[in-house]
């Protein structure tokens, strides 16, 4: 028997390491740090307590108690720019460190929209497969191009030209998945002006999830990789790594399952998130790597995406 | 669970073959994933494969109404630098429940449509073969034209076709079972495939299908060229002029079986056995190629006077 082979017309998809759980003790935004340090600090006393009863509930599960737990923080630098690395930086580990916190890693916001030259957003764009209303047969133009996505069917709109001639009645939108009842939602990705395209926080955060969960490629390979920093913090965002490998000792950035202990203020956000990560097809692939090691942990995982992704509102 | 799928084979809208190295530019569909090239034994290059949403009734040779929410899997290829396919597939299987779930529970199973109540899959299997009007009804065809649609409208191409040709339609059905292939040659430019594979269903299978869309294509195609040329009818000079685009075009890009998985070779084998596809290419070609050397000889004579 002969084989013959040729490199470029096989996948080749690097798989990176994984902890159990990666927990997330909180996003800053510009209002958060001109409220002053004194908010940070009430954050983090108040997230301590879940971040061990994660903690403890993931020792339990796992063969002797080795859980891998990796906990991380993300600045906005995105929407809004303020202060500076070396002066935010070290504020934030000493309220986490009065709290008895370890921050793990660091990450800037922006770089769910671009890390080290690789457009991750719009990988996650690429990778939408909207939700269809009953009745999609085929190809149909998709609901994403306007920057705008739903779990269902839009209200109808009255129209140009002859649909102008009958008023258009009310109609409700609906949730393609209703049982009874509709939850209809219907999220802002994008906007586009003069300056380009802005990404929506929801969708950001959508990245901030997939990258959570190890499941983004670039080429096959893991787009984004922690760093340290030695000697100091720099003065400018830009000089900043998009994630920042804070503990040397810390397990994986990355995990099988996500925890985000979060402000009720961003339980919207939140729902706009999980309604775009319904949408996101991941490679195949990836998701069998992610699939395979778990299984060979003996771990049970969540095979819908959104089942591996969790939250505690304070 | 039955897998059905749809080939779209049209000539690529640009007049010389594309180059290697525009190949990523026509068929790269998503971002962050290359196209996957193989150069032997000739230049083929595949987009990486994207999901479609759909959520409608299912064919039925009975009538019955069936109703399945998934996702398609489709691709888009070009092979020789030439000949462009749109293919999609779906892998139709029983749903747990008879109402319609959250959307992320289908995108866990990429490429499966899930049957909401009971479903009988020779029914489907025959009601898709049957090429009725699509009604209400999963189109995998216009999915698979989409993404003939989206390569060519690329701006690397030119949209010159060398020549003019039809873009064939060929469903296609596989089970499990004792191996075996048939080919039925429908009305215009519809085809179907009934496919028995042995163990799993696997891509493989689809590279079959493709390949065999792509063979009939060529068949059919250079078939039309050779009837234009009005072989006795028209003038040599003429009838030369005619038949050159086929032999500019399509004569070298015959490789049956060229990326068949050899588990599923024996299939191929039996289709040229009968209906003989590379039997008849030959005697297409031997045609051509005594026609122009008909006429090479004439002018050689008219020169030499």
């Amino acid at each position: 028997m002969t084989s013959f082979s040729e490199v470029t017309a096989e996948r080749q998809i690097k798989s990176g390491p994984l902890s159990h759980v990666s927990v997330e003790l909180g996003h800053l935004y510009m209002e958060d740090f001109q409220a002053g340090p004194d908010r940070l600090r009430r954050q983090f006393a108040a997230v301590a307590p879940w971040l061990e009863t994660v903690r403890r509930s993931w020792q339990s599960r796992t063969p002797g108690g080795r859980a891998r737990i990796s906990t991380c923080f993300l600045i906005d630098d995105y929407f809004s720019r303020f202060s500076t690395p070396s002066e935010l930086v070290p504020m934030i580990l000493t309220a986490a460190a009065e709290n008895d916190l370890v921050i793990d890693y660091l990450a800037r916001e922006s770089a769910c929209a671009e890390a080290d030259g690789v457009k991750l957003a719009k990988l996650v764009e690429d990778r939408l497969v909207p939700d269809p209303p009953p009745g999609t047969r085929g190809w149909r133009p998709p609901t994403h191009e306007t920057g705008w996505l739903a779990n269902g069917t839009r209200s109808p709109v009255a129209g140009s030209g002859q649909a102008m001639k009958t008023a258009v009645r009310w109609e409700a939108p609906t949730q393609n998945a209703k049982r009874g009842h509709s939850i209809f939602v219907d999220v802002e990705l994008w906007n586009d002006d003069s300056r380009g395209r802005t990404w929506s926080c929801p969708f950001l955060a959508a990245v901030w999830q997939l990258l959570r969960l190890g499941l983004l490629r670039n080429e096959g390979q893991l787009p984004v990789q922690p760093v340290a920093v030695d000697g100091g913090f720099p003065t400018s965002w830009d000089n900043l790594p998009p994630v920042v490998k804070l503990n040397s000792s810390a397990t994986p950035f990355s995990a099988y399952t996500t925890l985000s202990v979060l402000s009720t203020r961003f339980l919207q956000v939140e729902l706009a998130v999980r309604t775009i990560l319904s949408q996101v097809s991941v490679d195949e692939e990836v998701l069998k790597q992610v699939l395979s090691r778990s299984s060979d942990e003996d771990l049970r995982l969540e095979e819908e995406l959104v089942d591996r992704i969790s939250y505690v509102f304070l | 669970m039955l897998i059905m799928g749809e080939v779209r084979t049209g000539l690529l809208q640009n007049s010389a073959e594309i180059e290697e190295r525009d190949h990523q530019a026509v068929l790269g569909l998503l971002a962050g994933e290359r196209v996957r090239m193989s150069r032997r034994p000739i230049v083929y290059a595949v987009s990486p494969d994207l999901l479609t949403g759909v959520d409608c009734r299912l064919p039925s040779a009975s009538r019955a109404r069936i109703r399945g929410v998934g996702t398609v899997v489709s691709r888009s290829s070009i092979t020789g630098g030439r000949v462009l396919q749109g293919s999609s597939y779906v892998r139709v299987t029983r749903g747990e429940v008879n109402y319609r779930l959250p959307w992320s529970h289908y995108l866990a199973r990429p490429g499966v449509v899930e049957v909401l109540g009971k479903v009988s899959g020779p029914d489907v299997a025959d009601g898709f073969l049957a090429f009725g009007a699509p009604g209400e009804h999963l189109d995998l065809g216009s999915v698979s034209d989409r993404f003939m649609d989206v390569v060519q409208e690329s701006p690397v191409l030119d949209l010159r076709a060398p020549f003019r040709s039809n873009r064939t339609r060929l469903r296609w059905v596989a089970e499990t079972g004792e191996p075996g292939v048939h080919f039925t040659l429908g009305e215009g430019q519809e085809r179907t495939l009934k496919v028995t594979h042995q163990g799993e269903f696997s891509p493989a299978v689809v590279d079959l299908c493709e390949d065999l869309a792509l063979h009939d294509w060529l068949l059919t195609t250079l078939l039309t060229i050779v009837q234009r040329a009005r072989i006795g009818g028209a003038s040599r000079p003429e009838v030369s002029a005619r038949l050159a685009p086929a032999v500019d075009t399509l004569l070298h890009l015959w490789m049956p079986g060229a990326r068949i998985h050899p588990s599923l070779a024996a299939l191929w084998e039996s289709l040229e056995r009968t209906p003989g596809f590379s039997r008849q290419w030959q005697s297409l070609v031997e045609r051509i190629r005594d026609q122009l050397a008909v006429n090479t000889l004439a002018l050689l004579r008219e020169t030499n006077g």
